[in-house]
């Protein structure tokens, strides 16, 4: 019986890791430099 | 030019404002199972707008569908039987394969079927197209979607991120997990960065046949953690009427000469706005004939990006393109 329990608490508490890991990502890298410019005129002919 | 118009959402109802305007359409039929929605978008576009009870294909040369995707492949269906063009702006992975099933059919009457002809796929289609032309090769296409229009694009959204993704790997089909492969994809402003998932989303469909010598083409969808940890879960809430502002961001990367180039276009808009005018601009190039073939397709496929992009840009809806690294 115990070793049910502490298998059962080892799966929960892995799977409430597994969640958070999964919700909070792990940031990205922003573009450098640059940037967006409206496609007009010349772009367009 | 006669115009069956099916759903008068926030799609449809804009989509038939531009329609109604435009010269060369002598009437705009509109069917909604909304009755009171119905009325109320017909008693604002005027003379030229009829509301209809039942649509049928065979009264009308062209059919826009904007009605939620489960419903627009019978209506598809009957309008090629009756060799009528369409144009649906469906968003969903099911509905764009049953569209797209429509092609042998279509292509024997001699009709058009525009599939995903909204902001996202749609505009992302002939965005991804603009930017090819300027490579000498292309072998990947990556899209991204930020933001939803109205309560049925809210419930795709939601849907999508609890079906797998199907992406083009290695010039075969792989089916994905979703919400996995996060990425940090930056949109337009004012949108910025946002985390991108993989999702049940169309556009390696219509994106594949209109590029066959890219061996990559995948789909990502904007979303956060609220909506990710919720995404198994029934709406907690009715949707919207209409979304904010949202984005879209196409990646196409290959060959210029002998040196890798990457092209990253965009746009902003709400998507709602957006997607009611590529499909009025798509129901008018295929109604005068300017699509460049028959059959089911996207608009990767069916219009010339150039003049299609300049069209919108003369109807408000503007590109951008990212410079820099």
């Amino acid at each position: 019986m115990a070793l049910l329990r502490r298998a059962l608490a080892a799966v929960g508490i892995a799977g409430v890791i597994a969640a958070v890991l999964r919700l909070r990502g792990s940031g990205g890298t922003p573009p450098q430099s640059g940037g967006w410019r409206e496609l007009s005129g010349p772009d367009l002919r | 030019m006669r115009v069956l118009v099916c759903g008068a959402g926030a799609v449809g109802a804009r989509a038939a404002r531009h329609l109604v305007a435009d010269a060369g359409t002598d009437a705009v039929l509109v069917h909604d199972t909304d009755r009171k929605r119905q009325a109320a978008v017909v008693a604002s576009l005027g003379d030229r707008a009829q509301a209809v009870d039942e649509p049928d294909p065979a009264d009308a040369d062209l059919v826009l569908l904007a009605s939620p995707a489960g419903r627009q492949t019978a209506v598809a269906r009957r309008a090629v039987a009756a060799g009528r063009h369409v144009v649906s702006v469906a968003d969903s992975l099911g509905a764009v394969e049953d569209l797209l099933d429509l092609h042998a059919e279509a292509r024997e009457r001699g009709v058009v079927v525009a599939v995903g002809a909204g902001f996202g796929p749609g505009l992302s289609c002939v965005l991804a197209r603009h930017a090819a032309a300027t490579l000498d090769a292309v072998d990947e296409v990556h899209v991204a979607h930020h933001g939803t229009g109205g309560p049925a694009c809210a419930r795709q959204h939601h849907g999508a991120l609890r079906n797998a993704g199907l992406d083009w790997r290695d010039h075969a089909w792989r089916r994905r997990p979703p919400g996995s492969g996060r990425e940090l994809c930056f949109f337009p402003d004012p949108i910025g960065g946002s985390d991108c998932y993989r999702a049940g989303l169309p556009d390696a469909l219509l994106l594949v046949p209109a590029f066959p010598s890219a061996s990559r083409v995948t789909a990502r969808l904007a979303a956060t953690r609220r909506d990710r940890f919720t995404a198994g879960l029934p709406m907690l809430r009715p949707p919207h009427a209409e979304g904010r502002i949202g984005g879209l961001r196409v990646e196409v990367r290959g060959w210029r000469g002998v040196a890798r180039d990457t092209v990253v276009l965009g746009a902003v808009d709400r998507p709602a706005v957006a997607a009611g005018t590529v499909a009025a601009v798509t129901a008018r190039w295929v109604a005068s004939g300017r699509a460049q073939a028959t059959g089911a397709a996207g608009l990767a496929t069916l219009v010339e990006p150039l003049p299609f992009l300049q069209e919108l840009a003369r109807a408000g809806v503007r590109a951008a393109v990212f410079e820099g690294a």
